[in-house]
C-alpha cells in the first residue's frame, strides 16, 4: 500500500510498504478512505517531539471500511463505515473505566520510554513517535487499528466522509478545550490559535454558554473564520497590537474568565521572547516554545481557568509560574479522551448542528502529501486544513 | 500522637509489613542494592483483577511464555518446575525452580535450584486500597553482578528490565487478554538511525503472544 513516511526531520516521503495484518485479537484492519494532516503532524515533521524513527508512517486523523477484524472483535464486522479515534484505549483498565480514555494503560508497548521522560504513560497513538507506542498511523491506504471494540465509532447514517471526518480528533479535542475550560454561562473565553482546534474550540465554547469569544491568530484567513463562528478577534501581528491590553480592553481590564491555548509547543511570538527561545530550542536548552502558554497565564482573569489542548513536548523556560499561583488559576489539559466526546458529537453533527466541513481548505492526494507538509508550515496557500483521499490518483 | 488526626472517613488499616519489603512498621523502605554479586529488582502494577485471578495466572506454567518474554517453555519437574529461556540470538539457557511458598491468592515464593541461571524471588497479591482491584508486587533477585547486567543490557535485555516489562505484560495480559505489540506492523525503511533507534528503545525484543487466556 501507499503510506506517507517520516524520514527526518523536515523530510516526508509517500512510499509503497507493506500491507497492515491482524496482529492481536482485538485488532481490525481499516481501508481508509479519508484521512488528514493535523497541526499537531507539523511538530513531527519540524523534528521538535523525540523518538520517531525513520521509516514511521504518520498520520492520526483517519475513516474507513472495515476490511477484517481479529477473533476477539465482536461490535464491528466486514463492511462497517468506521471513524477512528487518535488515541488508543482497552477498555479494561482503571483510566478507560474513569473515562480518562487518552491516559490508558495498557496500550502503548514503550511504556518504559514514556514512563522515564514523564513519570507514567499516556495511552498509544496512532503515528506518533514511539514514545507514544510507535504504532503506524494513518496517512496512508490501510491501517491496523489495535482494540476496534473500544475505539472506532460506527457511522450508520449517510452523511458524507468529510463531515464525520474530523471526530478523529480535532473536533472532540477543539470540544474537551472548552469543557476544560469550565464556562460558565455568560462567560467570556479567549482562545490562542484559530487553527482547527482553535476554531473548533471557539464553536464548542459558544455551544458550552459562552457570551463572548476572543480569537487571537496573525492570519486573516483563520481570524475570519473565527468571525465568521462569532468570535471577536485580535491580529496580534498588527502595529501596536499587544493581546495582553487588548484582552483587558475588551473585557473591562477584568481578563477573559477562561483562556484556550489552542497553539501548543511551537508558538510563533515576534518580540524578544520569540527569539530567546528560538535561539534555546536550536541549541537543545529547551523543548518547546511556550510563547503563548505564558501569555495565556499572563492573560486569564484571577481565578480563571487556563485549558490547554495545544501540544507540549518537554521542558519548558521561563513559565511565570509565580502568576498562575498568586492568580489562583486552575489549569486543566491533556490528550483528549476521544471515547468520551465522539458520540455525542456525532449526534450533533447529525443534527446539523455544526458542519465540520467550513475548515477544510486543501484536498489532495497520498502522492501530494510530503509537499503540502512543507507548504503549510510555511504558511503558505492559506491552508486551513488538509483532506487526503488514499485511492485518488496523482493529479496532473 | 497516635490519634491526633481523628476525621478520616476512609482511611483503611494500614499493613505494618507488606508487599515485598516495601514496608516496614508503617514506613517505606527502598529496594535492595544492588552488590556482591547480586542484582535486585522490586516493581509492581495495579490490575483490574482479583488476588486470586492473578494468582492463578502467576502461578499457570504452561501460561508463562503467552506472557514473560523470551520464556520459550516452563513444563513441570517433578514437584519443581524446568524452565527454558531462548535469548534473540537463539542461545537457550536452562534452569530448574523450587516453589518454597504457595499461599494462593497471597503470595508465591520461588528460587533456582539447578541450572545455567540463579533468581530467586517473590510475588504477592494483595487487595488494593478503596477496593481498586489487586496490587501485585515482585521482588526478585538475580545472581549476577553488574557487569553482566550491563553486557545485558547491551546485548540483549537485562533481568531487571525483562522483570519490569514482565510485569507490564501480565497486567496487560490479565486486563486484556491481550499484550500490545507493534512488531509486525508496516513501515518504511528504517536505515541506519532508526535501526539503531529501535534497539535503544528495546523494540528488538520479541513481545511474548498473549493471545486469549481461557476466562478463570
Amino acid at each position: 500500500m501507499k503510506a506517507v513516511c517520516w524520514m527526518g526531520k523536515s523530510k516526508m516521503e509517500t512510499l509503497n510498504v507493506a500491507d497492515p495484518t491482524l496482529l492481536n485479537p482485538h485488532d481490525a484492519i481499516i481501508k481508509i478512505t479519508r484521512t488528514a494532516i493535523c497541526g499537531s503532524d507539523l511538530h513531527l515533521f519540524d523534528g521538535f517531539i523525540p523518538t520517531m524513527q525513520a521509516g514511521d508512517i504518520v498520520g492520526h486523523e483517519f475513516m474507513g471500511i472495515v476490511e477484517d477484524v481479529g477473533k476477539e472483535v465482536t461490535n464491528l464486522k466486514r463492511g462497517d463505515r468506521v471513524v477512528v479515534p487518535f488515541t488508543i484505549s482497552c477498555g479494561r483498565c482503571l483510566f478507560c473505566r474513569k473515562q480518562l480514555w487518552s491516559l490508558c494503560d495498557n496500550t502503548n508497548p514503550n511504556a518504559h520510554i514514556a514512563e522515564t521522560m514523564m513519570g507514567y504513560t499516556p495511552s498509544g497513538l496512532f503515528g506518533y513517535t514511539h514514545m507514544l507506542g510507535g504504532y503506524a498511523g494513518g496517512q496512508a491506504q490501510y491501517a491496523r487499528v489495535p482494540f476496534a471494540n473500544v475505539g472506532p465509532l460506527k457511522i450508520e447514517s449517510d452523511l458524507p466522509d468529510e463531515k464525520v471526518l474530523f471526530l478523529s480528533d480535532i473536533f472532540p479535542t477543539g470540544y474537551m478545550a472548552a469543557d476544560n475550560a469550565n464556562i460558565e454561562e455568560g462567560d467570556t473565553v479567549a482562545v490562542w490559535g484559530c487553527g482547527p482546534v482553535g476554531l473548533f474550540a471557539i464553536s464548542s465554547a459558544f455551544m458550552l454558554g459562552a457570551a463572548r469569544v476572543i480569537a487571537i491568530d496573525r492570519f486573516p484567513e483563520r481570524l475570519d473564520l473565527a468571525r465568521s463562528l462569532g468570535a471577536v478577534t485580535v491580529n496580534y501581528a498588527e502595529d501596536d497590537v499587544s493581546v495582553l491590553t487588548a484582552l483587558k480592553d475588551l473585557t473591562g481590564g477584568m481578563g477573559p474568565d477562561s483562556g484556550i491555548d489552542a497553539v501548543g509547543m511551537e508558538a510563533h511570538s515576534n518580540d524578544l521572547q520569540g527569539a530567546y527561545d528560538k535561539v534555546k530550542t536550536a541549541l537543545f536548552m529547551e523543548t518547546d516554545r511556550p510563547g503563548v502558554l505564558r501569555q495565556a497565564i499572563m492573560g486569564v482573569r484571577k481565578g480563571g481557568t487556563l485549558s490547554i489542548p495545544g501540544v507540549y513536548g518537554g521542558v519548558l523556560d521561563k513559565v511565570p509560574f509565580g502568576a498562575a499561583m498568586n492568580k489562583g488559576l486552575q489549569m486543566r489539559m491533556g490528550q483528549t479522551h476521544m471515547q468520551k466526546y465522539m458520540k455525542p458529537l456525532l449526534e450533533r453533527i447529525e443534527k446539523g448542528q455544526i458542519d465540520p466541513t467550513f475548515l477544510i481548505s486543501h484536498r489532495i492526494t497520498l502522492d501530494e502529501a510530503p509537499k503540502m507538509y512543507e507548504i503549510w508550515r510555511d504558511k503558505k496557500e492559506k491552508v486551513t486544513k488538509i483532506v487526503i483521499d488514499p485511492w485518488a490518483a496523482k493529479a496532473a | 500522637m497516635a490519634n491526633a488526626l481523628k476525621e478520616k472517613p476512609h482511611a483503611e488499616s494500614l499493613p505494618l509489613v507488606a508487599s515485598a519489603g516495601i514496608l516496614r512498621d508503617g514506613k517505606y523502605m527502598a529496594p535492595p542494592a544492588d552488590k556482591d554479586g547480586k542484582t535486585w529488582v522490586r516493581t509492581t502494577a495495579q490490575i483490574q483483577a482479583s488476588p486470586l485471578d492473578c494468582y492463578e495466572l502467576w502461578r499457570n506454567y504452561a501460561a508463562v511464555p503467552l506472557w514473560q518474554e523470551q520464556i520459550k517453555e516452563v513444563r513441570l519437574k517433578g514437584k519443581n518446575s524446568h524452565w527454558v529461556m531462548e535469548s534473540r540470538t537463539g542461545k537457550t539457557i536452562e534452569w530448574d525452580e523450587e516453589l518454597m511458598q504457595d499461599e494462593p491468592g497471597k503470595r508465591l515464593v520461588w528460587r533456582t535450584v539447578d541450572g545455567d541461571s540463579y533468581n530467586a524471588g517473590e510475588v504477592i497479591f494483595e487487595e488494593a486500597p478503596g477496593d481498586r482491584g489487586t496490587i501485585v508486587t515482585v521482588l526478585q533477585e538475580f545472581g549476577q553482578g553488574r557487569l553482566k547486567t550491563l553486557t545485558d543490557t547491551l546485548t540483549n535485555r537485562n533481568p531487571k528490565q525483562a522483570v519490569i516489562e514482565n510485569v507490564r505484560h501480565f497486567k496487560a495480559f490479565m486486563e486484556t487478554g491481550e499484550i500490545p505489540r507493534t512488531e509486525g506492523q508496516p513501515h518504511g525503511p528504517r536505515g541506519v538511525t532508526g535501526t539503531v533507534k529501535a534497539e535503544a528503545y528495546g523494540e528488538h525484543i520479541k513481545t511474548p503472544p498473549g493471545l486469549e487466556r481461557k476466562a478463570s
